[in-house]
């Protein structure tokens, strides 16, 4: 086999081996490189490959200048926070999912501006919900991907601040769970179908909008 | 796309579940996050994608008597979403997504991204060519074999081979590596 047949067959399938591929590799160390390489990028290629593409959010524009400070701070003490409870980390696989989405998408607690009624409709798409929050009181609605789903994630206005919703129609809990995690609080509550997760950074009333949110957030049976 | 065709099982797709279909209607929304996935890494539009999955999964059920093997069931429902991704823009040669003007915020310093070059490499695959990209999703998110992917796509394997090598040596580039040199041989095709 020469240099340029192995590297056909590892360029195409870094994973597949052949004996006539390992005799060459047993003699050629840049082949055996190459290889390396080549897995290397093809593990960072599931890993890419293991959500689904973002261009909805890379439309969006980017903040303007100011927030890209107020940003860069935000992230440098959420990362602080993240690193200050490593060792409390809660063993809660759904609320650590949930926060680390959210950490994901900083700029969510930035809006200021209301999103309009398409703007949320677009969220809701696909997961099934309906809500009868009036749209002046949510800042921030994209469909995001989580644990193998789209799910609507909201940034709703109240008295006390900015709090995160995430509508998890396909994540059931049995009861209410709080969870404290990268200086943010949250809760989890059971709903209709699924349940609602309600995140707020620093203290806050969740109870009180989760409450409003089971009632407001209406189920539909035509869900995927 | 909604589809309303009475009597069918899958929740939605609408109608009742008859207790026979239990089964293949569980087995057919169980794959819907995976189909999605698949078909909006083909389609780069989640709408269209959603579409795809939608008729996909109609086919699937008109079909199901052909699955003797619910083991089968995964490469089965994939094939058919991949048939359906070629099938509309033959059918409505839809409008492409502008990936360059949808893709150049990215360039905005501070824009929130973690792990800045997993995001380089997702938007890389994103702008490779169908013809590149289309067996790369086969392979890794699909699973396919080279034969597999080289009768789905009517090319020769060594075709299939020559794609995905290029599909890769892109990608290396972006991650920083030096492309290697493309002795693939021309491509022909089955």
């Amino acid at each position: 086999m020469s240099c340029d047949e192995a590297r056909l067959l590892i360029g195409a399938d870094p994973l597949a081996t052949t004996p006539a591929l390992e005799e060459h590799l047993a003699t050629c160390a840049a082949c055996a490189r190459f290889r390396d390489e080549m897995r290397s990028l093809d593990a960072d290629i599931r890993r890419a490959l293991e959500r689904p593409p973002d261009i909805a959010r890379l439309r969006s524009a980017g903040p303007p200048a100011w927030r890209q400070w107020a940003l860069a701070a935000s992230v440098a003490l959420a990362s602080f926070a993240v690193l200050a409870v490593w060792l409390l980390r809660p063993s809660d696989t759904l609320a650590h999912e949930v926060v680390a989405h959210v950490q994901e998408e900083p700029r969510s607690w930035l809006a200021t501006q209301h999103v309009s009624a398409q703007g949320i409709a677009q969220a809701l798409r696909g997961a099934g919900v309906a809500l009868d929050v009036t749209s002046d009181r949510i800042r921030y609605a994209q469909s995001c991907w989580l644990r193998g789903h789209y799910v609507p994630h909201l940034v709703i206005q109240t008295a006390r601040g900015p709090v995160t919703v995430l509508i998890l129609r396909h994540e059931q809990v049995r009861a209410r769970r709080t969870f404290h995690e990268a200086g943010m609080n949250g809760i989890i509550v059971p709903a209709e179908h699924g349940s609602i997760a309600l995140l707020a950074r620093g203290a806050g009333d969740l109870d009180d909008l989760a409450g409003q949110m089971q009632h407001q957030v209406h189920w539909l049976p035509d869900a995927p | 796309m909604r589809n309303s065709e009475p009597g069918s099982p899958v929740s939605s797709i609408g109608g009742g579940v008859p207790a026979a279909d239990a089964p293949i209607t569980r087995l057919l929304e169980s794959m819907r996050p995976e189909l999605l996935r698949f078909a909006h890494w083909l389609a780069r539009d989640r709408s269209i994608a959603e579409d795809i999955v939608q008729e996909a999964l109609l086919r699937a059920w008109r079909s199901r008597d052909a699955l003797k093997d619910p083991g089968a069931a995964r490469p089965w429902l994939l094939t058919i979403v991949r048939r359906e991704h070629a099938r509309l823009y033959e059918r409505k040669r839809l409008e492409l997504v502008s990936l360059d003007e949808a893709l150049e915020t990215q360039a905005s310093p501070g824009f929130p991204e973690p792990g800045g070059e997993l995001f380089a490499l997702r938007d890389a695959i994103m702008r490779l060519p169908i013809q590149y990209r289309e067996p790369l999703i086969l392979q890794v998110v699909g699973g396919f074999s080279t034969e597999e992917i080289a009768r789905e796509l009517a090319l020769s394997a060594t075709a299939v081979l020559t794609r995905l090598f290029r599909a890769r040596n892109k990608l290396r580039v972006i991650c920083g590596l030096t492309a290697a040199p493309d002795a693939a041989a021309p491509e022909s095709l089955s």
